[in-house]
């Protein structure tokens, strides 16, 4: 059986920067909205 | 007013309409005429292939004049500012939901006795001998389609780009009547009992119930504002 | 609160991380690709999770109108579909050297893939309606269906799943019989669930805070 390491590490690779993006996305929204309280337009998905 | 005559109004409503004006219901069977086309142009000229393809075919050309036919149940209503009138109506609001689905069954099972029609004479598939229970499927199918495709009709009339988020919303739904009722369909042209296919049946009939009750249920919410 | 669940999260991880690449022992038949197990259950779990909550929080809305319930499940169905989709791409990888392809109409990769589609239908139609209270109970109802609908795709495609490949396949679960597995599976549910949770309180923080403006 082969080592296969380079399937096991693209599976958490991408689920490390899909999790990690979303979580900065989430920052960033927090931050932009901290920032700009009465600016910040309702598209609250 | 009961309940069930109000769902009556709507039902009658609509289908006068229709037959004094046979715009939607002429354009839809013109559609499945074109699907033939299409499906056959699809497949190229092997007879097997489309032989074998067929239950698939059928389906598929239920749920793209559904598509069609279901999308614009409301927009009658939406478009002549009846809106507000079906709103203000008083008392049980599901008596609407259940005359339009009435409407759109009536609708769908006249496209799909069409469809199945045209595919028997010009795909030369026997159709008759498993009409009978071929017919219950499709009735089970229609249900489960119509349940669904009324209450997001209802919903998307209201909405931004409701041309796209209808399919959007109800295709994935639809995914597991299409399986069973394909599934029903390929057996039963197979030959095969009806019984064979009680599994598929059984799961037709209980996911319509469950979709029947939720539009019941929660219409009133889709109707207000 | 919402701080002390983010660290939380992030050690679990790291402890699920150690577990499942330390800790578990190589699998015998799957090699070192079954340690993908550990990202795509608890994934999949997850999702499963948010989408509970997508419905509660939908029922809850309808019922009582308070916007509370709507942001609880926007947010839910957001992170649901999140992992649902760490879920689907993990398990396609896993599946590739294990059966050769990326993609098989396997039951639980299918009825995943109908659970994606139905949360992004949902997640868009929130994005197209701009007034909250509207919004709240259209995607109430969809929300609800889609939930109710989850036990029947299930049924469905492991029907029609039954007809096109009767023999069984190893599914994507690793055998229960190895504690060692069985503990490095837990450990990386609990992380995961930890993470949810974090991701959860930050985005209905946000949008309590985009309703107020």
């Amino acid at each position: 059986m082969p080592a296969n390491w380079s399937y096991v590490i693209a599976a958490y690779g991408i689920a490390a920067v899909a999790l990690f993006g979303y979580w900065r996305h989430l920052a960033r929204r927090a931050r932009a909205l901290a920032a700009r309280p009465r600016a910040a337009k309702a598209r609250a998905a | 007013m009961s309940y069930a005559r109000r769902a009556w109004i709507v039902f009658h409503k609509d289908l006068l309409v229709e037959r004094r004006s046979k715009e939607q219901t002429n354009a839809l069977l013109f559609f499945c005429l074109l699907l033939l086309f299409l499906f056959q142009f699809a497949l190229g000229p092997d007879r097997d292939r489309l032989a074998a393809a067929l239950p698939g075919l059928l389906w598929l050309g239920f749920i793209l004049a559904g598509l069609l036919g279901l999308g614009r149940s409301f927009l009658a209503e939406r478009e002549n500012d009846c809106w507000e009138g079906l709103r203000l109506t008083p008392g049980d609001k599901s008596a609407i939901y259940l005359g339009k689905l009435a409407g759109n069954c009536v609708l769908m099972t006249a496209v799909e006795i069409v469809l199945v029609v045209l595919f028997g004479v010009f795909y030369n598939v026997d159709l008759w001998t498993p009409a009978a229970p071929l017919a219950l499927v499709l009735a089970l199918g229609t249900i489960g389609l119509a349940a669904v495709g009324t209450l997001f009709a209802a919903m998307t009339t209201q909405v931004r780009a409701r041309e796209l988020l209808f399919p959007v919303l109800l295709l994935p739904v639809q995914v597991p009547l299409l399986l069973a009722t394909v599934s029903a369909t390929q057996a039963l042209l197979l030959g095969q009992p009806l019984a064979d296919v009680a599994h598929w049946l059984k799961l037709l009939a209980g996911a319509d119930a469950v979709y029947v009750t939720i539009g019941l249920l929660t219409f009133e919410f889709v109707l207000e504002g | 609160m919402t701080r002390a669940l983010g660290w939380l999260a992030a050690l679990g991880l790291l402890a699920g991380l150690a577990a499942g690449f330390g800790y578990a022992p190589r699998e015998a038949v799957q090699g070192n690709v079954q340690r993908i197990m550990y990202l795509h259950v608890p994934s999949v779990l997850t999702a499963y999770l948010a989408f509970g909550l997508v419905l509660l929080g939908s029922i809850a809305y309808l019922a009582t109108r308070r916007p509370g319930w709507d942001r609880l499940a926007g947010s839910a169905a957001e992170i649901g579909v999140l992992f649902t989709g760490v879920t689907i791409v993990s398990g396609s990888i896993w599946g590739k050297p294990t059966w050769g392809t990326w993609w098989t109409w396997d039951a639980r990769l299918t009825s995943t893939a109908v659970l994606f589609c139905v949360y992004v239908g949902y997640l868009m139609l929130r994005g197209l309606i701009d007034d909250p209270e509207a919004r709240g109970r259209y995607a109430a109802v969809v929300g609800i269906l889609g939930a109710v609908n989850i036990p029947i795709v299930h049924f469905s495609v492991k029907w029609w799943r039954a007809l096109h490949q009767p023999s069984t396949i190893l599914g994507p679960e690793p055998s229960p019989i190895d504690p060692a597995i069985g503990l490095a599976l837990f450990v990386n549910w609990v992380a995961f669930t930890l993470l949810f949770a974090y991701f959860l309180s930050r985005r209905i923080e946000i949008a309590r805070l985009e309703e107020q403006t």
